[in-house]
């Protein structure tokens, strides 16, 4: 008896801990889009007022960006220095289409990654800008998007968990 | 027995109502699904053991 006890106990607890892991995940994508928004602002910044050429911006922005989505912009550099690809702008996609699986960023947010890497260093500095623009709009609909799913799915995945757990444990007893 | 069926009836009625909530209508109907037939699979027995008694009393063995 103390046996199945303690064997039930271990199953809810168990299940309430992947429905919150699987909730933590869900508050990921909202927070890498928010801070991929943040690393092209600073982007922004950099060649307007700094005028800094692409891969000194780069790798500045890489070392601030951190583990999650700052890894676009080392990966960039890393190609870029390597020799793999002939400009900026194929780099950029080498680097998104090998990265993306790193972070909780999804396909429609890879494709407006991909769109904005097809202008990068293709145009003067007020195209450069513009292009941040239109790409910080779009991820800021996407975060919206992602805002919502966030809420949606997040307690879902917690008293998910925890009741899978515990029908488990009754259908098992 | 019953108290086992009654709690798989309101851990599944509970677990309709979250999914129907996030949007999910189609997991709710295969959640409630999947527990009419764990429910199902518990009983089977039982109604196996009612049909043998109620051959034996009218002794069509």
């Amino acid at each position: 008896m103390l046996f199945k006890i303690a064997g039930s106990i271990i199953v809810i607890l168990s299940c309430s801990f992947l429905g919150f892991i699987l909730s933590g995940d869900c508050s990921k994508r909202p927070r890498q889009l928010r801070e991929l928004q943040g690393l092209l602002q600073m982007f922004e910044n950099q060649i307007s007022y700094l005028s800094d050429i692409i891969t000194e911006a780069f790798e500045r922005i890489g070392r601030v960006g951190g583990s999650g989505t700052g890894i676009f912009f080392r990966r960039t550099v890393e190609i870029l220095k390597e020799g793999n690809a002939p400009n900026a702008s194929e780099a950029w996609t080498k680097a998104v289409r090998q990265c993306i699986r790193t972070t909780a960023l999804n396909k429609e947010d890879e494709e407006i990654l991909l769109s904005f890497g097809k202008l990068l260093g293709n145009t003067d500095i007020e195209g450069q800008v513009k292009n941040i623009r239109l790409t910080l709009g779009q991820l800021s609909l996407q975060e919206d998007k992602a805002e919502e799913s966030k809420k949606k799915n997040e307690n879902m995945y917690k008293s998910l968990g925890m009741l899978g757990g515990i029908a488990l444990v009754i259908v098992l007893l | 027995m019953i108290f086992r069926i009654a709690a798989i009836g309101i851990l599944v009625a509970v677990l309709n109502q979250l999914l129907i909530r996030s949007g999910r209508e189609e997991q709710a109907m295969m959640t409630t699904l999947a527990g009419l037939i764990v429910v199902l699979l518990m009983v089977v027995k039982e109604i196996a053991v009612l049909f043998d008694t109620v051959k034996t009393i009218f002794r069509l063995d």
